[in-house]
């Protein structure tokens, strides 16, 4: 940790030159890895990142850089190279460092440090053996892993404003492979949360998540080709958030939208989806994933309403990106680490319950596709154009799921999509997920209930859908 | 010396032998928007990453941090994590391998250019670029980055290694709209000889990258015979010689199981792992310290090799070929620059050649499309149609799907317009059959 006295010093230092922000991002984390391959402890790991981001900004500029030389020196020399960057006059002095207040929506309660190494396995090995238990022969690898990650945070900046965060997360992972003489397919599950270790026992079991990995491996060995062209395509609850994350969520974050650089720029009060649609961003759910309590800069994490009944509200802003939008940062400021400079990133990013069943979408479909499990996708914000995978995908034929098919992929251009949700179910649920951008690889959730787009263009091998 | 605490307190706890690997690096980078520098980076980094073996077992332990304070911490870990380790492979800390090659990856001349230099290059692209066509509405962005890096291996068995390496990245992205339509495109040049740099060259390129998309549409949904670009064979091939990777292998769970010696692709096809290669990507010696070589994985067709680090070697009773890769708790394995045997023929001579099919430029999302254990794949594409044996209008929103091994035995002709990116070198070719999602 760096003491206040010290901060001030080195935010005098980076100010000199006539920046008119200067920031200190702290940061100390420390993580425990540990992997259980085909029944047997594999790899047990630790690590410690620890550095400081020093950000300037002036005007539309923004100055970026960090060490992980902590001492007096090194800060002041990194806020030495970083002000030649800017040749004015001094604007700003810091003269003292009071800390923000504020409840913290996502406490430990009980750390991570002290869950053995000892119960980790024991805990990981559940699933293992459930699917050692299954006794398949198609099952020809099998790995589950645990990860926990501490942060210690601070952050100080120009504006007279410190505080500091301790933050724990934790992910528990299981990926199977199955091979049959016509090919080899993989399974993959991954639950994670901001919550002490009884999440790993009381709200998802890994016994439960273990099965499901190797049953779409297994299942996707019988799959068909799923076939190609344009067609309804139902998206399951859940996971399957991550068509609004890539088509939707990435274009509306002040990092493309202050520079007029996405698709909804200027759009904001304008139809961008069908009425059925309502999304939202919302850090303040205690403990979930991608929650924040505060962001990088010292906004809150806030529940923002980015689309409502179609029409677009609001963005995932930052303070810097914001100057360009002559708004303020409304918690949206994230990175990875203190290597990355941060931007406007989405934190828990899901549409909102609508009104039908999950039983009438499929009911309502004559012939479509309906996906339920996903591998993930990427998006160009300006041009709108998306694509995800799906793991796990069925045919929909007369109202009724029929028969499974890998290897589809889902592309078009978000805008249209959007458009094109024609029914929006009651069942929202949460995916947890890394999202990787320019401030690095940062917790998301995706979420959604299941909902059916009339069209969208669908990559296999399957030939035409019959 | 800095590290004695650490590997004499390594030897007091009864870890037989210990390893130290020092990455260094120094970063700046810049971007332009508007005509105004929008992001300055600028960074010194460091990142320490320790093995040690403990009865038997392997232990590590990474940090960004060094001190001797942190050293009864970092052996703490090590014994903790290696104690739990309950599968067999053998383990190494390794003693060195008899001969080296050398190469530089450093040029001292690109430390001794300004940034203020640097920075007019990046305001000359982002003029020249907008001046090239009016369908040029905005440059997205500019950028210039540079990084100097270093790799140090020191292990209790006197293995002491190091390589030091540079190089610039510059980067440009545009956005050119007609009628309703905006396309995004970009290109880059990377090296550590900046007097080599041609900006005219690079700003004509993310030009036509964009300007090229403009006016696309699908194309009809069907099986179609194409040429694949430089960039979608280097995607596709680099993931299909990913089964050479001998712990997959090993597992079972590779394409290649049981194929060494066989043929896994069309004739044509012979691709190396080039890390002597005079390449800013060069590297004399592998994550666990043993010396690199250049080698064929396939040639004509034929799998040449696994490829192995010291863990999979010992149980193939093979030696590694210097494909280690992140050595931490567990060590990987991997390519270092893969380059691709060009053949004869000119882009206008396999587009003849195909006469009616599609030119793939560029495909997307390998994380979510491209499973490489099946070898299916699913991918969002970019590229042209081919018409009466000419690149005819660009295709838009087209997904291209199909299996590595069968697409990789389907490749009949080859072109000569290898062309370099990050990490591998490779040309066009022509395969018989890709399935096109469109209309």
């Amino acid at each position: 940790m760096i003491s206040k006295s010290l901060a001030i010093i080195v935010l005098n230092k980076a100010l000199e030159t006539g920046a008119d922000y200067a920031e200190i991002f702290y940061e100390n984390s420390s993580g425990n890895g540990l992997t259980i391959e085909n029944g047997k402890v594999s790899t047990s790991s630790s690590g410690i990142t620890s550095g400081v981001g020093l950000r300037l900004l002036k005007e539309n500029r923004c100055v970026y850089g960090y060490t992980s030389d902590l001492s007096k020196k090194g800060l002041l020399s990194l806020a030495d190279s970083l002000n030649k960057s800017f040749n004015g006059d001094r604007l700003i002095t810091v003269t003292k460092l009071d800390m923000i207040k504020g409840k913290n929506r996502n406490p430990i309660t009980k750390s991570y440090k002290e869950f053995s190494l000892e119960d980790r396995i024991a805990l990981v090995k559940e699933g293992t053996e459930e699917i050692a238990s299954l006794n398949d022969p198609r099952i020809v690898r099998y790995i589950g892993s645990f990860i926990s990650n501490h942060r210690s945070v601070a952050v100080f900046n120009s504006k007279g404003k410190w505080f500091k965060r301790d933050t724990e997360f934790a992910r528990l992972f299981y990926s199977v492979v199955t091979m049959d003489e016509n090919g080899m397919e993989t399974g993959f599950e991954a639950p994670g949360c901001q919550q002490d270790v009884s999440f790993f026992y009381n709200k998802v079991h890994a016994r439960e998540i273990a099965k499901k990995a190797a049953e779409v491996a297994l299942i996707n060995l019988n799959a068909k080709e799923c076939p190609s062209g344009k067609m309804p395509v139902i998206i399951g609850n859940g996971w399957g958030g991550v068509l609004f994350h890539e088509a939707c969520g990435h274009a509306l974050e002040a990092s493309s939208v202050s520079k007029g650089l996405s698709c909804f720029s200027g759009k904001q009060g304008q139809q961008i989806a069908s009425p059925l649609v309502t999304a939202l961003d919302d850090s303040t759910i205690p403990g979930e994933w991608g929650s924040i309590d505060i962001d990088d800069e010292g906004n809150f994490g806030t529940k923002r309403v980015l689309i409502k009944d179609g029409i677009l509200m609001d963005f995932m802003i930052d303070d810097f990106n914001g100057r360009r939008m002559n708004r303020e940062g409304n918690g949206s400021c994230r990175r990875q680490n203190y290597k990355y400079c941060p931007t406007s990133r989405m934190s828990n990013t899901y549409i909102a319950n609508g009104k039908s069943t999950k039983e009438e979408i499929i009911a309502a479909t004559k012939l479509g596709l309906y996906c339920v499990g996903f591998n993930g996708g990427s998006v160009n914000p300006a041009t709108g154009e998306f694509n995800f995978g799906a793991s796990e995908a069925y045919i929909v034929r007369d109202g009724k799921i029929c028969e499974p098919v890998k290897g589809a992929t889902l592309i078009g251009k978000g805008e249209e999509i959007l458009k094109n949700i024609d029914m929006v179910g009651n069942d929202c649920a949460f995916g947890q997920g890394m999202c990787g951008a320019s401030s690095g690889s940062i917790r998301t959730n995706v979420g959604q209930p299941t909902i059916r787009v009339k069209e969208i263009t669908v990559g296999g091998r399957g030939g035409e859908l019959k | 010396m800095k590290y004695d605490k650490l590997f004499s307190l390594a030897k007091e706890r009864g870890i037989d032998q210990i390893e130290l690997a020092v990455s260094t690096s120094k970063d700046l980078s810049f971007s332009l928007f508007h005509g105004e520098v929008d992001s300055y980076n600028s960074s010194n980094s460091s990142s320490y990453m320790i093995r040690g073996i403990y009865n038997g077992k392997l232990g590590s332990v990474s940090s960004d941090v060094y001190s001797n304070d942190l050293v009864e911490y970092f052996i703490n870990e090590i014994i903790n994590n290696a104690k739990f380790i309950e599968n067999d492979d053998p383990v190494f800390i390794y003693k060195g391998s008899e001969k080296y090659k050398k190469i530089n990856t450093y040029n001292k001349d690109l430390e001794k250019i300004s940034v203020d230099e640097k920075l007019a290059k990046l305001h000359e692209l982002e003029d020249k670029i907008k001046a090239i066509d009016s369908r040029i509405v905005e440059i997205e962005s500019v950028e210039y980055s540079e990084s100097v890096s270093s790799e140090t291996i020191i292990n209790s068995n006197g293995l002491k290694l190091s390589q030091k390496n540079n190089y610039f990245f510059i980067y440009g992205a545009a956005l050119a709209k007609e009628g309703e339509q905006t396309k995004s495109g970009g290109d880059y040049r990377l090296g550590n000889d900046f007097s080599k740099l041609n900006i005219d060259e690079l700003a004509k390129d993310i030009a036509d990258d964009t300007l090229n998309q403009l006016g696309g549409e699908p194309c009809q949904s069907g099986a179609y015979k194409a040429v694949l670009g430089p960039q979608v064979v280097k995607a596709l091939l680099n993931a299909y010689i990913s089964s050479a990777i001998a712990e997959d292998v090993q597992k079972n769970s590779s394409l290649f199981v049981g194929k060494l010696g066989q043929k896994v692709a069309s004739r044509h096809i012979t691709v190396e792992d080039k890390p002597l290669a005079r390449t800013i990507f060069a590297r004399y010696f592998d994550d666990e310290g043993v010396a690199t070589y250049n080698k064929a994985i396939i040639k004509n067709g034929v799998l040449q090799t696994y490829l192995y680090n010291l863990t999979t070697a010992a149980k193939d009773g093979v030696e590694s070929t210097g494909n280690a890769q992140g050595a931490g708790s567990k060590v990987y394995t991997g390519t270092w620059y893969t380059e691709m045997k060009p053949g004869k023929k000119s882009q206008e001579e396999l587009f003849k050649e195909v006469g009616e099919g599609v030119y793939i430029t560029e495909v997307q999302g390998l994380h979510a499309g491209l499973n490489p254990r099946s070898g299916n794949f699913s991918l969002q594409s970019t590229g042209f149609l081919i018409k009466d044996g000419k690149k005819d209008r660009p295709l838009d929103i087209i997904t291209v799907s199909g299996n590595l091994v069968s697409l990789f035995n389907d490749v009949t002709a080859v072109g000569n317009d290898s062309r370099e990116s990050i990490g591998g070198k490779f040309p066009s070719v022509i395969v018989k059959k890709i399935n096109v999602g469109g209309k």
